[in-house]
């Protein structure tokens, strides 16, 4: 299946319009009020130029109505996020859905042995090799911590690697205004100039608020670097109910598009049409032992809202599902990821993150799991596909043709419509008993792991050998994995 | 024993309000301070505390409370004698430098005041020399680091480092955690203990103090 036209999104509301005017109203007020903390005066300046209202007894910045309308009207409704071939461009703001991985785990689970470790660099160029030929893993997050690195050339080398890895777009969190230069310098160079990457930037950057209501200096150096130099970001906010938002689903829902709205109206204060999305990784605590859930139902359920927070302004968005508690591929993570995957696809989110790979709510990656998530996000998109009805589809013809009592199996039309009406899985178990038995009785995981290991053999580096000696010669800081 | 059914109620319900004119009031009657104390804030904390095990209340509710018992010591506090009670120690805590992930640092710091060890939090990305200097000004029994992530854990090392370097290493326990942190690497930076939650936390600290 390919991507969803999306010609009907959203199936699914969990809002009524009464309820999103409800929800912006309060959200905008706290904008006007409350305001959102920066505890940085050079970035509370530029706020009081750019128009905001700026307390610095308090260090806050709020936004009257007229700035914050002002702000949101300049954002672009619709951009791209380029893939280096041309083949796996992200369109937002056309009513398709996208799936991507998450980031920036510390540790990988070991199927065979069970055993966790912490990641590496490698672990960075494999998952990365693995959503590029992965279909419905539209584009690639940086998914880990490569532990083998140093501060210095950090994100010079976990960009490098994503991107030898794979053609698809590659997004990721910068630790430092450096960081951001190193992956921008390295990019122009591949991209062959600084106004062709401007042009089809083919990475972003992902940076957070910190919930509730404050940005912290070295987020907004980050942004506003990304902001002058036409990289798309987002300034995703992640409160998390009862913990650093209300615990009701719509306290938390009002706080979390406060603070997504804000960090979209300060982009375009840095630089106006700024490319950013709306962010939104809502969680839960588990208030009986406050343990953090990030696979509750409750979280499907306000992602999916947020969606539809984030079209009141028609932004695109940049969501999250996908996730679960679970330490293993397991029937807990299955059910989870599959419920709030589809949910927040049906709402109609952009770009949802986090939709595969993770386990252990969002510390872990499992190679394996990138496979099985990468078969739910296909069943995903075949269920937003939709039900096709033309006179063709309705088949009365071949119908009469069969009449009663016949079959269809090798009829023309059968023949005409199988390969674009089914979602064909490659990991469920679909053969009949004794053939499973023959077989070996392989299950989701089992098959998983024999298609990682496939992929990961039959990978070849992406970048072309000339352009890498070149990039290899300037930038000596680049490891091999 | 004296009945003292108001107050354990609103402690249980942790109403702070009804709970502190409930105290006020047994004080102005007269009544024994001891009493005061066990049949009617530990009764109700007793109480919590088998509720809560029995998943019949959350979290929240029993740090609240913990909160309003902690009220009514603070009106009963003026009225011991010299020596009639010890306070339960003091733990300075922070989220270590580089790191500014703090829910669960503020998790760990409830959960502790709430079982009535006094609190100075540092807040977060605190380095190894404002760890030194509160410790050392404050005297503290414990210090609590919490780091979220994997490169700002050697920030653990450091500080451990910095105290050895201010000569008070074995004057202070110190106590690691934070969801990468793990038991293994508290032993290999010689921490005195690790809590992988809140409530190990408080079973740590009292174990490192003595009290249990
Ligand atoms: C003293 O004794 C003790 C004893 C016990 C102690 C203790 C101390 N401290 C904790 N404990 C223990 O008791 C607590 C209660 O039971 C427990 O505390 P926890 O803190 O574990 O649990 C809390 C109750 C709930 N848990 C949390 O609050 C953390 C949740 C996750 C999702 C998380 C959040 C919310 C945030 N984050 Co961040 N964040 C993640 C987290 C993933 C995860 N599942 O943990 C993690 C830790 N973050 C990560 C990252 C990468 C980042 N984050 C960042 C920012 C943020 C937010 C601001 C968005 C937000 C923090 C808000 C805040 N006020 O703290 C950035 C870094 C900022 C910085 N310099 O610190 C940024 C770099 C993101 C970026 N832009 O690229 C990852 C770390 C990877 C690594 N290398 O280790 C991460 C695993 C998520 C991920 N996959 O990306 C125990 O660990």
């Amino acid at each position: 299946m390919k991507v969803n036209k999306g010609t009907s999104l959203p199936f699914y509301r969990p809002l009524n319009p009464a309820h999103i005017e409800k929800i912006d109203g309060a959200a905008r007020w706290i904008l006007e009020h409350i305001g959102i903390k920066i505890h940085d005066r050079h970035f509370l300046e530029l706020m009081d130029q750019g128009g905001a209202t700026v307390d610095s007894a308090t260090s806050t910045v709020r936004f009257s109505a007229e700035r914050l309308d002002k702000a949101l009207a300049e954002a672009p409704r619709k951009f791209i996020l380029h893939s280096r071939d041309g083949l796996n461009d992200i369109r937002l703001g056309e009513d398709r859905v996208y799936f991507t991985n998450g980031g920036r785990v510390f540790r990988a689970l070991d199927v065979n042995s069970g055993n966790y470790r912490l990641t590496t660099l490698e672990d960075v160029a494999n998952t990365a090799a693995l959503v590029n030929r992965l279909a419905h893993i539209n584009f690639y997050i940086i998914a880990c911590q490569a532990h083998d690195l140093e501060p210095e050339h950090y994100h010079l080398n976990d960009f490098y690697h994503a991107f030898n890895a794979t053609s698809k777009h590659v997004m990721g969190g910068c630790d430092s205004l450096v960081g951001v230069q190193q992956v921008w310098d390295l990019a122009a160079l591949m991209a062959g100039g600084e106004q062709q990457l401007k042009e089809r930037p083919f990475f972003s950057v992902i940076t957070n608020p910190i919930s509730p209501l404050t940005i912290e200096s070295n987020t907004l150096n980050i942004l506003g670097f990304c902001c002058s130099h036409g990289i798309p970001a987002t300034c995703a906010p992640a409160p998390i109910c009862g913990a650093t938002a209300p615990a009701t689903l719509a306290g938390a829902l009002t706080q979390m598009h406060a603070e997504a709205l804000a960090g979209v109206a300060i982009a375009q204060i840095f630089a106006p049409g700024s490319k950013v999305l709306y962010g939104a990784v809502l969680t839960a605590m588990d208030l009986r032992t406050m343990d953090f859930t990030m696979g509750s139902v409750e979280m499907a359920m306000m992602n999916a809202a947020a969606v539809q927070l984030a079209k009141r302004y028609d932004l695109p968005i940049y969501a999250s599902a996908g996730v679960t508690e679970s330490k293993r591929p397991d029937v807990q993570a299955g059910s989870e990821k599959s419920f709030s995957n589809l949910m927040v696809a049906m709402a109609g989110g952009d770009c949802v993150h986090l939709a595969a790979g993770m386990l252990d709510s969002g510390n872990s990656i499992s190679y394996e799991q990138y496979v099985i998530d990468n078969e739910i996000l296909g069943m995903v998109q075949r269920i937003l596909a939709g039900i096709n009805v033309t006179e063709e589809t309705l088949a009365l013809s071949v119908i009469q043709k069969v009449g009663p009592g016949g079959n269809y199996v090798m009829e023309d039309h059968t023949i005409d419509h199988m390969m674009d009406e089914f979602f064909y899985p490659d990991l469920c178990e679909r053969h009949l008993f004794d053939i499973w038995v023959q077989q070996g009785r392989p299950n989701m995981l089992s098959r998983a792991t024999a298609m990682v290991e496939n992929i990961l053999e039959a990978h070849k580096d992406c970048l072309d050998p000339q352009l890498n000696s070149r990039i290899r010669s300037a930038f000596p800081g680049i490891k091999d994995v | 024993m004296a009945e003292f059914n108001a107050l354990t109620e609103s402690v249980i319900k942790g109403d702070i309000k009804s709970a502190v004119a409930e105290t006020q009031k047994a004080l102005e009657t007269g009544q024994d301070i001891q009493s005061i104390i066990d049949d009617g804030l530990i009764r109700a904390m007793d109480d919590v505390g088998e509720r809560f095990s029995k998943g019949q209340i959350f979290v929240p509710q029993m740090l609240r409370s913990a909160k309003t018992m902690q009220e009514c010591m603070k009106l009963i506090q003026p009225h011991f004698k010299e020596g009639d009670v010890k306070a339960k120690g003091k733990v300075v805590i922070g989220t270590v430098k580089g790191d500014l992930h703090d829910i669960g640092k503020n998790l760990v710091s409830m959960m502790l005041e709430g079982a009535g060890f006094t609190i100075i939090d540092l807040g977060v990305d605190v380095n190894p020399e404002a760890f030194v200097e509160k410790v050392k000004e404050t005297e503290a029994d414990i210090m609590g680091m919490s780091a979220l992530l994997s490169t700002t854990m050697p920030a653990m090392r450091h500080t451990i480092d910095a105290l050895k370097e201010a000569g008070i290493r074995d004057q202070v326990k110190v106590m690691i955690g934070g969801a990468p942190v793990t038991d293994d690497f508290a032993r290999e930076i010689k921490a005195d203990a690790y809590a992988p939650d809140a409530g190990s936390a408080v079973i740590q600290t009292k174990k490192l103090l003595g009290l249990s």
